[in-house]
């Protein structure tokens, strides 16, 4: 672990770049590795998703970086701050949810709230209202919370996590539970949460929503980070797809096999499905169709299929997950 | 791999240090105590059980004989007295104030864990020492008034419910009374005195004359003069007489006074604080057990049979091997405190030493006990403090 010492007049705001760092981090249990030398940079002021399939070791890393678990190698620091170090400063301005958020289910969200505030800085009570106005659960508040829904624990959580007033946001699956209207308005907070300035680290299975929420992405498997950086330019890396219905597939098939252009072919029922190498130019495109109009195949329909994260996540995970 | 570059944010919102709130310090603050306090209060169903085990348990038994008396009087005797309060202490409140305060203990050190709360208050960045120390001052916020609660109601119907007069050597004689108060009444009551009450004089003391002087009957006057006194029939003065019975009151005081029908005041008193003290350890024992454990369920059993088997169990049988082992039983060593006039927990004893020098106990000094009960404070303390410091949340 780090052992570099923080003076009370250091200025993370300005003098680190990072709100997560992890260098090696790793986290055993037993012969498992569950965090395999994780090196994770999450800048500061984003929303950064956090993907995986499921075992991929997505929670333990989080779980490690909050100090719920302790590391067996590697360093670490949240908002600067190293970790554990400097743990109590560090999540001062943390707010996280971790698996499902579960609470006393015999006090109210309110008096939920209450006792984590008191565990915080005085101020933190204070903005319990304001909380759970934002999460939309003010009108419940003072519900006991056995009776919520998994949806309404979810934006409690999310509320419990607002009343440090936090810099670095940790939400692991935080629309699970979720109605769409839920999800949606989740959405629309997390990116007024980053509008305010601060980060946003977003666990989740739901790519579409990582997607359309998350600035950056890092991919993890096995317990390793195995892709990381804004999600344009991992898109940009991603293979190209090509749909293409026409008269004798197989034949077409030879002669895009001939071309040796490196294209992943396969036949199905609605004809050819084509990858082609991340980087392809649209001219390789306009060469395979060349290629079947002059070898006599009638070409009903050729279609370039957008990359998306789904299909990029699928095809990282994928080829991670074929043997070796 | 690559790395994203640091977004231009807008900061301006959020604040631009963590904020200096001591939150890496042990001591846990007003506040984490009062909503730890608050937790446990709210825990309604639980509220009910102990109280109704700590309070009603002895107050319907109290109420009973209360109206069972009012009704027939004849037929049963007065509901307070010296006799059930001894009973109830060391037999209902002891035990059932360290049941009661076990089980909310142990409750006190798992439910944050069990419940999922515990991770919420981790990633606060609050020191856990903090967070366990906390539930110290909640849980003992409420185990020592609700044991006083029950306690003050047994002394209340035990002393003023107790009966109003004592069949002392066979004479009625108002209870509860000082010593000049009761040589004031013997005063008023010297015939009563001299014809039943024991004494013993020697040879200089003019007693015996006047005893002699009083025609008590068929059996006289219980006289246990020496030998070659001068004993025969004299003419005495009612001052005299009088004189007499209240030496002789005087001499039977402490015998009287160890019979009354309600507790003094110190014997209360010190009651109070040896109940209480067992519910403290109850509590503390039982935030230790269940922190180390993780659970509330076991522990709860644990503790149970640790009060009601293991500590009578060990509390009495000398092993010969084993008895170093039994002295370091907390329930053993709070046997030894037990207050004068009280029996031991499970019976025997209840003369003026208490616990102590009780030849049915397992023999051991009070340095070693108050030793023990320490030792059992601070280390379940510190094994539920230290597992909760070291636990994965």
């Amino acid at each position: 672990m780090s052992t570099a010492t923080v003076p009370d007049t250091f200025d993370h705001q300005t003098e680190t770049r990072w709100a997560v760092e992890t260098h090696g981090l790793t986290k055993r249990f037993g012969e498992n590795v569950a965090v395999n030398n994780v090196e994770l940079l999450v800048p500061r002021g984003c929303a950064f998703g956090y993907l995986g399939p499921n075992g991929a070791g997505k929670t333990t890393l989080i779980r490690v970086l909050l100090g719920l678990t302790h590391a067996d190698a590697g360093t670490m620091s949240l908002l600067g701050y190293p970790v554990p170090k400097h743990r109590d400063l560090a999540l001062a301005r943390v707010g996280a949810i971790v698996d499902e958020p579960r609470f006393h289910g015999h006090l109210t969200g309110r008096q939920n709230l209450r006792i984590l505030a008191a565990a915080r800085e005085p101020a933190a009570r204070d903005r319990i209202g304001p909380a759970l106005e934002r999460v939309g659960m003010l009108h419940r508040a003072d519900d006991k919370v056995a009776k919520y829904s998994m949806g309404m624990r979810q934006r409690l959580g999310v509320a419990a996590c607002l009343i440090g007033d936090p810099q670095l946001l940790i939400l692991d699956e935080p629309m699970n539970g979720l109605d769409p209207a839920g999800m949606a308005d989740m959405r629309e907070m997390i990116i007024s949460l980053v509008a305010e300035g601060r980060t946003v680290v977003l666990s989740s299975h739901l790519l579409d929503e990582v997607e359309r929420t998350c600035d950056a992405v890092a991919i993890v498997d096995r317990g390793k980070v195995v892709r990381q950086g804004p999600i344009s330019e991992l898109l940009a890396g991603a293979t190209l797809a090509l749909q293409i219905e026409c008269s004798e597939p197989d034949r077409a098939r030879s002669l895009i096999d001939a071309t040796r252009i490196g294209a992943h072919i396969e036949v199905g029922s609605l004809g050819l499905g084509i990858s082609l190498p991340a980087g392809t130019t649209r001219d390789v495109i306009a060469e395979i169709n060349r290629v079947l109009v002059e070898g006599g195949i009638s070409v009903y329909r050729l279609q370039e299929i957008q990359a998306s994260l789904e299909s990029w996540f699928l095809q990282v995970t994928s080829r991670l997950g074929a043997p070796e | 791999m690559r790395t994203p570059a640091p977004a231009a944010a807008n900061l301006a919102t959020v604040p631009d240090a963590a904020p200096r709130d001591h939150r890496g310090s042990p001591i846990p603050t007003g506040a984490m105590i009062a909503t730890r306090l608050m937790e446990l209060r709210k825990r309604r169903g639980l509220m009910i059980a102990l109280i109704v085990v700590n309070i009603g348990i002895p107050t319907v038994f109290l109420v009973v004989r209360l109206l069972a008396h009012a009704i027939a009087p004849k037929s049963y005797g007065p509901a307070g007295g010296y006799s059930i309060y001894t009973g109830l202490c060391s037999g209902v409140l002891y035990v059932f104030g360290f049941i009661v305060a076990a089980t909310l203990g142990c409750t006190a050190g798992s439910v944050d864990l069990t419940e999922g709360m515990f991770r919420h208050l981790v990633v606060t960045g609050r020191s856990r020492l903090a967070l366990y120390l906390a539930r110290i001052p909640a849980g003992l916020a409420i185990v020592v008034p609700m044991v006083a609660a029950g306690f003050i109601i047994v002394c209340s119907v035990c002393v003023f419910a107790a009966p109003t007069r004592l069949s002392y050597d066979g004479t009625n004689v108002p209870a509860g009374l000082s010593r000049s108060a009761f040589g004031n009444w013997a005063g008023d009551h010297p015939k009563l005195v001299i014809c039943n009450f024991n004494f013993n004089f020697g040879p200089s003391s003019p007693v015996p004359a006047v005893v002699n002087s009083i025609p008590c009957g068929p059996n006289g006057p219980i006289v246990s003069a020496p030998s070659g006194s001068q004993a025969g029939p004299a003419t005495v003065t009612p001052a005299q007489l009088k004189a007499a019975a209240i030496l002789i009151a005087l001499r039977n005081y402490p015998d009287y006074a160890s019979d009354f029908l309600y507790p003094s005041d110190s014997l209360m008193i010190r009651t109070g604080l040896w109940i209480e003290l067992e519910a403290v350890i109850g509590f503390i024992v039982g935030l230790g057990l269940a922190s180390l454990l993780g659970q509330r369920t076991v522990p709860v059993i644990l503790m149970i049979v640790l009060e009601i088997i293991l500590t009578p169990l060990f509390s009495r049988a000398r092993i010969a091997h084993l008895l170093n082992l039994q002295r370091s039983i907390v329930g053993v060593a709070m046997a030894h405190l037990t207050p004068g006039g009280l029996p031991v927990f499970g019976g025997g004893g209840g003369g003026p030493g208490g616990g102590q020098g009780n030849p049915l106990l397992v023999p051991e000094s009070i340095t070693w006990a108050v030793f023990v009960i320490i030792a059992w404070l601070v280390g379940w303390t510190v094994l539920g403090a230290w597992r909760m410091m070291t636990r994965d949340a």
